[in-house]
């Protein structure tokens, strides 16, 4: 990275971690630690099950990661701390996914392999995905646009980045949590937060 | 809230450009609340699968067969390894000898037994004077 550009970000992450712990302070906080581990679940299935569909864009796979990660966390950190439990819980969601994005970009080489990756002119067919055909999940949501249009702005981010906004800004973790959810530095955690930012404010101009 | 202004930090990001409608925070603020919308309003049939797969999480994790089939690898190793030792370290028998000393006495007392007419080559007996003369020259060689 060029010393401007990272004195930028450096600048950028620091008014984006003020910005977020006001944001915060309001909004974080009205979740009460659980005492349970069935009781945290509780509190986030819903919308691990929101984010997993953000990025898998499937449903299915989305229930899949979902009810894996809810059974490894109960297996192997059933002991730890209350206090523990989110961090651990989102970074377990966050391999699912990543593996379950790994998985659909291999079937889609295979499928390309064996012929299906272009049309009977030679063009290159659009990567295979899942057919979806389950009814959507927002019917009765009233602002389905707008989420529609987030949703599809944030998965126009790096993965990193999309990391980064959803679990910071999305489920609001603070920056140690996000830290240790992402496997990363709380530094790069910033830097990947400035960066989707900056390129969200671009892509949702329009957007309320 | 009292919330920062961002865009004072980077004047440069945002000038001549309409995203000065919507700053940092209501960005935030507005993708956290449908977020938790979305969440909070996800249709029953999908709520009921993730109730059901929480309770099957806490219940499989809570089986005892677990604990069980935690230790029975490592303990069935253990137990490999300590009869593999057992063998290994086992002191060699003291009348380890005796079996070879029978043999050997076995052998003597069948060289005494005249050979068995089934098993014995036919020309031997056609021969026998000629083999009767050989072994008593092999007994009292001659010399020359």
């Amino acid at each position: 990275m060029e010393p401007e550009n990272a004195a930028r970000d450096d600048t950028g992450a620091t008014a984006m971690n003020t910005a977020v712990d006001a944001l915060g302070a309001d909004m974080v906080l009205d979740e009460a630690t659980p005492a349970t581990l069935d009781a945290f679940l509780a509190q986030v299935e819903r919308r691990a099950f929101r984010m997993a569909e953000m990025q898998l864009r499937h449903r299915e796979d989305a229930m899949d990661a979902v009810q894996d990660a809810m059974l490894r966390l109960v297996k192997h950190y059933r002991d730890k701390p209350a206090t523990e439990w989110a961090p651990l819980f989102w970074g377990i969601l966050r391999r699912r996914v990543v593996d379950l994005q790994r998985r659909r970009k291999v079937r889609s080489i295979v499928v390309g392999w064996l012929g299906g990756g272009h049309d009977k002119e030679g063009d290159e067919l659009p990567v295979w995905e899942p057919a979806d055909q389950s009814p959507g999940p927002l019917d009765r949501l009233h602002d389905v646009q707008s989420y529609a249009d987030m949703a599809a702005a944030v998965n126009t981010l790096p993965r990193r980045q999309r990391e980064a906004f959803m679990l910071r800004m999305l489920e609001g973790l603070d920056g140690k949590e996000t830290a240790q959810a992402m496997g990363c530095s709380e530094g790069s955690v910033k830097t990947h937060l400035s960066r989707a930012m900056h390129t969200l404010r671009d892509q949702l101009e329009n957007w309320r | 809230m009292n919330m920062p202004d961002t865009e004072s930090t980077r004047p440069g990001d945002r000038s001549g450009s309409l995203a000065g409608d919507l700053s940092d925070q209501r960005l935030q603020q507005r993708a956290r609340e449908l977020y938790r919308e979305a969440g909070r309003r996800v249709d029953p049939a999908t709520a009921g699968r993730l109730r059901a797969a929480r309770r099957q999480a806490l219940e499989t994790a809570g089986k005892p067969s677990h604990q069980v089939s935690h230790w029975l690898i490592p303990s069935g190793a253990v137990a490999v390894i300590a009869l593999a030792s057992l063998m290994l370290w086992q002191p060699l028998p003291q009348g380890g000898n005796r079996p070879a000393t029978t043999v050997e006495a076995a052998t003597d007392l069948d060289n005494e037994l005249p050979p068995d007419a089934d098993k014995t080559d036919p020309v031997l007996y056609q021969n026998l004077d000629f083999y009767t003369w050989l072994a008593a020259a092999d007994r009292h060689p001659t010399t020359r």
